[in-house]
Parts: C-alpha cells; sequence; structure tokens
C-alpha cells in the first residue's frame, strides 16, 4: 500500500511535467499543425536556465533571498528564456516555411533540436546539473512534508503539483476567456479564413509559441527539482511530452493534462511494479513498454482520447 | 508534330525558348549552374547521359587509392561510400515516396548487428558471406515491411514520430538486452567477409586500411544505384512518386497506395541493412550509439543538401558532408576550413555585390585594428596560440584568442553571435552591412576560442545549421527541383 | 443488363445523411448527367462509387459483381476511373508520367523485372508509352509536343483538366466518372469539353457518368440525367423531363420562386 501511494505521488509529479510538455506541443500543432520537435529541447534549456538563475541567488544551500522567492525566481527566469527561446525558433526557423510542403517545416524542428541540443553540450559539458534538492532550507523542502500512511510526501512535491496546476488553470483561462485566446481558437480552425476575418495570424503563433515554450521551461525546473538534468534530456522528454499530447489527442488541451497524467502515471507504476528483475537496469526497460503502447495507440486510435477523428475530405 | 519525338526543354536550341511556349520552359532554359559564358558548355554537359556520369565518377573514385596512400583517407573514403549507399536507400523512403522515416538508421543498426550475430565468436556462427550477407538483405527488407505496417493509418508527422519511435525501441533493446547484443559494450570481432575460397577479405594490410574494401564498396554502390535508378524509371518508380504527389490520386488511379509505401519502406531498409553489413565487417565492431540519432541527422542532412528525390543529388550531398565532418575533427584542418569558407563565400558573393566586397574588406580591417587594440592593452587577451604556420599565422594576428579565457566568455560570445546573425538577416540595406562585420568577426570569435576544442558538438551543430538554413532558403538542395505543391 | 448498379445506397457521416437510398442504373454505352445544387452529394455519390467512402446501406454492383468494400485502386482495375473536381494531378510529374503513372493497374512488371530491364519489361513500357501518347493526341496537340515532358504544375487550367481526363482513361476503364469537367472553364473550352465527351464514348467507347453544372453541356451530352437534393434523388429522364421537373426548379430555385411564378 505504501508502495502505491509512493508511486501515485511520483506519477502526479512526472505526470505534471509531461502535462506541461504535452500542452506546448498541443497548443503548437493546434494553430500550425506543426509539430514542434524542438519542443523538448527547450524544455532542456529551461533546466539550465533554472540551474544558472540557482547559482546566481547563491545556491540552494545558501540562497540570498527566502526560499519561496528562489524557486519562484528561478521558475519565472526559465519561463522567460524558454519563451524568448520559442518565439526566436518559429521567427528564424518555421515562418518561413508556413507555405513550404508539410515535411519543410518537421525537417526544419529535427535541425533546431540537434542545434540545441549540441549547442548546449559545447557550452556547458555533458556533466549532470543537480538542484540539491536536499540543500533547500537545510531540508526542511524535502524531509518535511504531507502524511499519508507510512509516506511522507514531501513538500517539493506538493509545490511542484500546485504549481503544474495553477500553470494550467492560468492556460485555461488565457486560451478561453481572452480575446488572444478566441482568436488562437479560430486560427486553429481555419488559419485562412481566420486571416480574413482581420487576425493578425502571425501575432497568435508568436503568442502561442511563447504560451508553449513559457510552460516547457516551467516544465524544466519542476523536472529538475526531482531528478538531475543533463544535455540530453531534451529527445526523451521531448517524445515523452509528445506521447502525452497524443494520448490525450493532438491539438486538445484538456487532452494533454490528462495525457500528462496518464503517462505519468503509467510510467511510474510500470517502474514501480513491473520490474523485470533479470534486467539490470528495469527503468530503461519502462520506456519500452510506453512506447508499445504509444505505438498501439497511435495505430488503433491516433485521434487519442479526447481528439474528434476527421473525416477524409475529397 | 505528333509524330516527331517528344524532346525535353534541353534541346530548345541556343536561341532560347521559341513563342509560343510557356513560361516555365522559359524559366527552365534559363536555369544555368555554370556562368553564362560557359552556356555551351553546360548543355552538352547535360546531355550526357547518367550511366556515362556514373562510370566517370567511379573511375574516379577507383583512382582516388593510387593518388592517396594514407590510411585514414581511405577509410574516409569507404565511409563515405557508405554514407552515400544510406543516402540512396533513403532517397527512395523520403525523396520518392514523400515518407518522413526517422527509424532508417535502426535499419542499418539491423544489419549490422545480424551481421554481427551470424558472422562472428559471439554466438560461435560463421556462416559464409555469401549466405549471411543475403540473408541479411532479406532480414531488412522484412524489417522495413513491418515498419511500413504504420504508414497504412498514418500520414506526415504521426508516421514521422512513430518511425522515430522504432529508432528509440531498436536503441532500448541494443542498449539493455545485453545476453544477445552484448549492451553498451556491443559485440566485437566480427568476422571480416569471407570469399569463396575460404579466405577472409582482409580489413587492413600492414596495420592500415586495407583498401579491397573501398572497392567492395563501391560495387556495391553502382549495383545499387543502378537498381534504384531503373526501378525509378519503371511502373512502381511512377507511382512512388504518384504517391508522393498524391495518395488519394494515385489509389483512384488504380496503384495500391498501401502495398507501395511499404515497398518504399521495405526497399530502403534493405539498401541500409546491406550497408550495415559493410560496416560491420570493416570495422569488426558495433555498438549501439552508432546507430542513433546522430547517424539519422547526418543522412537526413546528407539527402536535404543533395536534393531529396535526385540520386545523383545525394550522392552529391554524401560527398560534401561525410568528409566535411572528418575535417572538422581536427582543430588545424577545421581552422582551415572555417577561414577558407567564410573569406571564400564572400569573395565569391563580393563579386557580384560590391558591398558584400566592401563588409568582408570592413571585417579584415576590423579584426587586425581590434586584435591591435586589444594586445596593446593585455598581452593575455590575444595569447591564445592557434599555432604554426600560414593560416595559423594569419589567424594569430586577427582573431583575438585569450589564453585562459573566462567561463563566461565562451557562453556569451556564442548566444551573442547567435543573436547577431538572427539581426542581421532581418535587417535591411546600410545598417545591415554595418552589423556584418562584427558579426562575421565575432563568428570567427566564436569558432576559433569555442568550437575548436569541442570538435565533436561543433561538428553537429555545423549539421543541424546546415539542415535549418537549406530548409529556408533552398529547400530543392543543391541539385533537386523546386517542387510544388499547390499552385 | 446494367452496366452500374447502386441499389438504395445510403451513406451520413455523423448524423448527417449525405446519400439516402439511392438507386442508380447506369447502361453500357450510356451517358448519364448528375446534377443538383451544391451539398446535394453528387461528389460523395462519385466517392462511393470509387470505393473512398463505405456505404452504410445499400450495394453497388459492376458488370454484375457487386465492388462495395474494394479497394478504390481494385475498383479502378475493375473498370471505373474518374477525375476530381478539385484537380489532384501529380503537379511534379511530367505529363507523359501522371499519363504513364495511371497504367499502374494493367501493367505487370515486379520490381525485378524493372531493375533487371527485362525484355518483357521492356516491351511493356513501351506499349504503356504509346497508350499514354494516343490518349494525350485525344486532345490534339495540347498536351503533346514539347508539353509531353513538362511538369503538370507548369499546364493553363484548361489543359490540367484534360489531363485528368487523359490520365483517366489511361486505366483503361469501362466507365469513366468525369466530376465537373467543365468548371472553371470559357465558353469556347466549355463548348470543347462537350463535344470531347460525346468523342469519348464514340471513339473510346466508354460509358459515361458525369456531374455537371453547366446546363448547356449536360442538354448537350446527356442521355439521361439524374438530379439530387440532399442525398435524394427527386428527378430522372431524358433533359427536358428533368428540366421542367418542379422539384428540381425548386431545389435550384427555391419555394419562393415557384410561387412568384
Amino acid at each position: 500500500m505504501d508502495q502505491f501511494i509512493q508511486l501515485t505521488v511520483d506519477g502526479l509529479t512526472l505526470g505534471s511535467v509531461y502535462a506541461l510538455i504535452a500542452l506546448g506541443y498541443t497548443l503548437v500543432y493546434g494553430v500550425l499543425k506543426l509539430l514542434n520537435f524542438a519542443h523538448g529541447d527547450v524544455f532542456m534549456v529551461g533546466t539550465f536556465v533554472g540551474f544558472g538563475v540557482l547559482q546566481v541567488l547563491g545556491g540552494p544551500a545558501n540562497p540570498k533571498v527566502p526560499i519561496w522567492l528562489v524557486i519562484t525566481l528561478v521558475t519565472l527566469a526559465a519561463m522567460a528564456v524558454c519563451a524568448a527561446l520559442g518565439v526566436a525558433i518559429e521567427r528564424f526557423a518555421y515562418r518561413p516555411l508556413r507555405d513550404a510542403p508539410r515535411i519543410a517545416p518537421l525537417i526544419s524542428a529535427l535541425g533546431v533540436s540537434f542545434f540545441l541540443a549540441n549547442s548546449m553540450q559545447l557550452l556547458f559539458g555533458a556533466t549532470p546539473r543537480n538542484y540539491d534538492l536536499f540543500q533547500y532550507h537545510t531540508g526542511t523542502l524535502y524531509l518535511r512534508g504531507l502524511h499519508i500512511g507510512g509516506v511522507t510526501v514531501p513538500l517539493l512535491r506538493i509545490i511542484t503539483i500546485v504549481a503544474a496546476f495553477i500553470l494550467m488553470v492560468i492556460l485555461w483561462f488565457l486560451v478561453n476567456k481572452t480575446r488572444t485566446g478566441k482568436a488562437m481558437r479560430a486560427t486553429s480552425f481555419d488559419r485562412e479564413a481566420a486571416a480574413m476575418m482581420g487576425i493578425d495570424i502571425d501575432r497568435v503563433i508568436v503568442f502561442t509559441f511563447i504560451l508553449g515554450s513559457a510552460l516547457a521551461g516551467a516544465a524544466g525546473v519542476m523536472f529538475s527539482l526531482r531528478v538531475p538534468t543533463n544535455v540530453s534530456i531534451g529527445f526523451i522528454a521531448g517524445l515523452k511530452g509528445f506521447i502525452a499530447a497524443v494520448i490525450g489527442g493532438i491539438g486538445s488541451i484538456p487532452g494533454a493534462m490528462a495525457g500528462g497524467l496518464i503517462l505519468g502515471f503509467l510510467e511510474s507504476y510500470i517502474q514501480g511494479y513491473v520490474h523485470g528483475a533479470h534486467i539490470p537496469d528495469g527503468t530503461q526497460w519502462s520506456d519500452l513498454y510506453v512506447f508499445s503502447v504509444l505505438i498501439a495507440l497511435m495505430l488503433f486510435r491516433h485521434q487519442g482520447l479526447f481528439g474528434r477523428p476527421d473525416i477524409r475530405k475529397v | 508534330m505528333s509524330d516527331s519525338t517528344p524532346h525535353g526543354f534541353h534541346s530548345t536550341g541556343a536561341d532560347g525558348p521559341a513563342i509560343g511556349q510557356d513560361e516555365w520552359v522559359a524559366r527552365h532554359a534559363d536555369v544555368r549552374f555554370l556562368p553564362a559564358r560557359f552556356a555551351v558548355v553546360e548543355r552538352r554537359l547535360r546531355v550526357v547521359s547518367w550511366w556515362a556520369w556514373l562510370t566517370l565518377f567511379v573511375g574516379l573514385f577507383c583512382l582516388f587509392p593510387i593518388v592517396e596512400t594514407s590510411g585514414y583517407v581511405r577509410q574516409v573514403a569507404f565511409q563515405t561510400v557508405l554514407y552515400m549507399l544510406l543516402a540512396l536507400g533513403l532517397n527512395v523512403v523520403v525523396g520518392w515516396g514523400g515518407l518522413l522515416d526517422l527509424g532508417y538508421v535502426a535499419f542499418y543498426g539491423i544489419g549490422a548487428y545480424a551481421y554481427a550475430l551470424l558472422d562472428s565468436p559471439h554466438y560461435g556462427i560463421h556462416l559464409p558471406t555469401i549466405v549471411s550477407v543475403p540473408v541479411i538483405v532479406l532480414i531488412g527488407a522484412l524489417a522495413g515491411l513491418v515498419l511500413g505496417l504504420p504508414s497504412w493509418r498514418l500520414t506526415g508527422d504521426y508516421l514521422a514520430i512513430v518511425t522515430l519511435f522504432f529508432l528509440q525501441l531498436f536503441q532500448t533493446v541494443t542498449t539493455n538486452w545485453q545476453n544477445v547484443t552484448g549492451g553498451p559494450f556491443g559485440i566485437l570481432n566480427i568476422d571480416a567477409f569471407g570469399l569463396p575460397g575460404g579466405h577472409k577479405l582482409k580489413t587492413e594490410h600492414g596495420g592500415v586500411f586495407a583498401v579491397s574494401y573501398l572497392y567492395v564498396a563501391l560495387a556495391i554502390f553502382v549495383v545499387v544505384f543502378v537498381a534504384l535508378r531503373l526501378l525509378n524509371n519503371s511502373r512502381t518508380g511512377r507511382a512512388w512518386r504518384s504517391l508522393r504527389e498524391d495518395p488519394l490520386a494515385a489509389e483512384a488511379m488504380g496503384m495500391p497506395v498501401n502495398w507501395l509505401k511499404l515497398l518504399a519502406f521495405s526497399c530502403g531498409a534493405a539498401v541500409a541493412a546491406l550497408t550495415g553489413t559493410l560496416n560491420a565487417a570493416l570495422f569488426g565492431n558495433v555498438f549501439p550509439l552508432n546507430f542513433y540519432f546522430i547517424t539519422l541527422i547526418t543522412i537526413y542532412t546528407m539527402v536535404i543538401l543533395g536534393g531529396s528525390g535526385n540520386q545523383a543529388g545525394v550522392v552529391l550531398g554524401a560527398l560534401i558532408i561525410s568528409p566535411l565532418l572528418e575535417l572538422l575533427r581536427d582543430a588545424d584542418k577545421s581552422r582551415v576550413l572555417f577561414f577558407v569558407a567564410l573569406f571564400g563565400g564572400l569573395a565569391i558573393l563580393g563579386r557580384r555585390n560590391r558591398r558584400i566586397a566592401m563588409v568582408a574588406g570592413a571585417t579584415l580591417v576590423f579584426g587586425f585594428v581590434l586584435h591591435a587594440i586589444a594586445r596593446a592593452i593585455d598581452g593575455g587577451w590575444v595569447a591564445g596560440q592557434p599555432g604554426a604556420g600560414g593560416f595559423a599565422t594569419f589567424v594569430d594576428h586577427w582573431v583575438i584568442a585569450p589564453q585562459q579565457p573566462a567561463r563566461w566568455i565562451a557562453p556569451v560570445a556564442y548566444i551573442g553571435v547567435i543573436v547577431a546573425a538572427l539581426l542581421c538577416s532581418v535587417l535591411r540595406g546600410i545598417v545591415r552591412d554595418i552589423a556584418l562585420v562584427p558579426t562575421i568577426y565575432l563568428g570567427a570569435f566564436v569558432w576559433e576560442n569555442v568550437m575548436l576544442s569541442k570538435p565533436d558538438p561543433a561538428r553537429y551543430i555545423v549539421l543541424g545549421l546546415i539542415l535549418i538554413v537549406l530548409m529556408v532558403l533552398r529547400p530543392n538542395g543543391l541539385l533537386g527541383e523546386r517542387r510544388v505543391e499547390i499552385v | 443488363m446494367d452496366l452500374l448498379e447502386l441499389n438504395d445506397v445510403s451513406l451520413s457521416f455523423g448524423g448527417l445523411k449525405v446519400v439516402d437510398g439511392l438507386d442508380l442504373h447506369v447502361k453500357e454505352g450510356e451517358i448519364v448527367s448528375v446534377i443538383g445544387p451544391n451539398g446535394a452529394g453528387k461528389t460523395t455519390l462519385f466517392n462511393l462509387i470509387t470505393g473512398i467512402y463505405r456505404p452504410h446501406n445499400g450495394d453497388i454492383h459492376f458488370d454484375g459483381q457487386s465492388i462495395v468494400g474494394l479497394e478504390p485502386h481494385q475498383i479502378c482495375c475493375r473498370g471505373i476511373s474518374r477525375t476530381f473536381q478539385t484537380l489532384r494531378l501529380f503537379l511534379n510529374m511530367s505529363v507523359k508520367e501522371n499519363v504513364m503513372a495511371a497504367c499502374y493497374g494493367h501493367t505487370k512488371a515486379g520490381i525485378f523485372r524493372s531493375m533487371l530491364r527485362t525484355p518483357g519489361m521492356r516491351r511493356e513500357e513501351r506499349a504503356i508509352e504509346e497508350l499514354a501518347r494516343k490518349r494525350l493526341s485525344f486532345f490534339g496537340q495540347r498536351l503533346m509536343g514539347y508539353r509531353w515532358d513538362q511538369p503538370a504544375y507548369s499546364l493553363s487550367y484548361a489543359n490540367r483538366r484534360r489531363l485528368e481526363i487523359a490520365r483517366a482513361t489511361a486505366t483503361n476503364p469501362r466507365l469513366l466518372l468525369l466530376d465537373e469537367p467543365a468548371a472553371g472553364m470559357n465558353p469556347s473550352e466549355t463548348h470543347e469539353i462537350t463535344e470531347l465527351i460525346g468523342q469519348l464514348r464514340t471513339e473510346g467507347g466508354y460509358t459515361i457518368l458525369v456531374i455537371e453544372h453547366d446546363m448547356h453541356v449536360v442538354e448537350g451530352i446527356s442521355d439521361r440525367v439524374v438530379a439530387l437534393d440532399h442525398g435524394i434523388k427527386i428527378a430522372e429522364g431524358s433533359f427536358e423531363q428533368v428540366a421542367t421537373n418542379e422539384k428540381v426548379v425548386e431545389a435550384y430555385l427555391g419555394l419562393n420562386s415557384m410561387s412568384s411564378k
């Protein structure tokens, strides 16, 4: 039972990170019908920006400002830098290709992803960066927390989960209640028609990239509060985020949230229960299960759980 | 005129297109690779048939080991032939079939691993090459059929991601299934190719690369090139291209689209698997990471650079990229390459555009002046020695190279040059020309101080940049024709 | 016996009935026009016949055999070919290749024979090249000569329509489905298309089912006219009969204009 609770909490944390990444995919896909391969690497950059700001603020053990402010500033900085990066990528790698054949922006996105990952390796090397979560406030954030059964849920986990949900609520509000959000939804239905109705498509797309990339930045910080980061996590994190988006139905915002959580639980339980005892590194194989589930899902219900099947128009 | 033989636009004659012909003909008669005064030469070159070019190319390549005796260079040539083969295979799927296959490298790996299992002490199986290679090609083709299955239901982005998952699956399995694949330590001591008499084709000769493998690879290349060329010019090739243009119309015109997709995947996979056996037989070992994202991006860059869909183009792409990656490994060669490319490019552009020429001159002056100032303030700023000899001397007097650069310099300079370059691409007129001068200099600074010391990420950054810039500026590559999607 | 028979065919998307209980019979050698306002289900009817959509109900027989459930390419090989309302040429392939590609269904050379260029394969290639020339020269010089090697995207709109017809006939069909062949053409081109459809029957021997909005074309070519509205057949008969049918006039002009007459 304790293990179950532990795994559930893990799954929820992991799931909210995946959900935030998935939202970035879904937003961009919804508006541009483009699979943004570089999204995972934007996330990776976010983890590094967070680490850098953490060091500037004096490191986790002896911060110059209160610990709550440290976490907030780290997250905001990562979000801001990622948003700027997302806008730059859109402006220079995708916008010139907006009317090109479908395959062109995909290949450009592959190039951006490769470029970002290797640039970060060039500048910061392959050593992992650890946010040192045990150090926060002499360990209180990690050692104290909610007691459920025999399990202590660290405060840091709770903060992560709550922050993720707050961000999702803000996103929901932005998309559903603001003028720009309305323009976004219109654009995702029919870009040309939206343009003719006086919507500034470029602005909408830039806004979309800001939202998606900022969420990836926040996800990056939350991810690194769990495990150390390195320059090559972008690829796998991107794949996982994409899986989450597909599970929920790509293009659907609640779908991405649900998909992220489902994937988080799935991965957590598989790692906990299906342990392939004869294989030394069981966690690696959990990816294999996750990918297999995804391939099956894509083949049999590629519109996902919340998406609608599209009618082939002739 | 209906009884006359149909003719292409090449024969429209030196007087240009005749009156009444469409604009397209006029435009295409105008497309030239060579300057206008070589128009006659170019027209003659264009009517030379493809097999003549192929013979010439392969003939020259065969002569190459005679001229070049370095084992290392010969091995690079061998690797280039492998990449040419891989590019040819990928071209079938991406260029002709129009299917974005990101799992392609997995088939390369499947071929290599299959050969490693069938011909190595790992299991003690030593099949004759004449048996194992065809079997592996068949295995590759079958694996291609299996990966092709998702293409029945998925297209575009979804297909791309499923094939990418396949690559990831392959990677996970080869890394973790240690009993069979040896895990991250790979499989070692793989047999060389066997000759019918029971002899082994030596992989090295007196400690250096044995040139016989280059010829084996070239022979295979010729066979694959010709086979695919003929296939493209048949009903199957036409059907593939129809599928790329419009799957629904192809289906309605009697082409079994699903089967054709499988066939495209399968043909590409067979070529990749065949190349994999060559790789394993020569190098004698296989590791999971040889068949991963980096290799995938490399092959894609080749195909895109040369012109996806054009066989000669993708071969040219491999011929450019593969040696380029080797040159970038070495700091001295990398430096020469960078400055030759930079000032060579500026000189070529400057011949037509005087402002570019002025930018180039201004950059040169800017460099010397800045260098002198820096030296006057603090000798340590220019003390990072790039080595001796012609080019290095120039670089030594031109680029600032701090002996012990502060840790913040690399990220700031690197990000700075990217931002500056992006800004230059949106600026216009005199402002851009002025902005270009420090940007180019900063680029040289970054190359000298940041990139040279870390060849591995630096090489791949160049690949990524080539991909992005190509897609934005010339998606049809060097030899491909620009495609029209909707008119 | 009828070449094409649709019995009680229905199809709906979600709750919307696009085709509802449709019966349609086309005899060998006939030219039948399908008319009806936009959204009446005409193109859907073509998609049903060619297997792109599968009917939820009813049966489609071609030459006495049911073709429901067959893949579109199988139906094409049985002898039904079509053009598209929104042109769907293989734009980046040459005019010749567009037509030769459509010969896929009645050629046999596999990949190994193609790679080896066996004599049989070469004979086949020569045959379909000859066929392509024949199909294209049906339109006079327009698609021949230098245009033969030009990519399809370089053609004018009217020539693209012609090329679509040529491509459709290259599959050696018995039944030809033409989806608005005169759409977007000027009066003289429209006139030419009208004559051409007649020639397709007399010289090519095709049975033709055609969707057309231009009533002059319909009048000029049709043996029989079928009018659809909201997926239901509202009239059938000679052009005069259908054109004066109350329901048809109502469907086209609306009820009010009827009452004001």
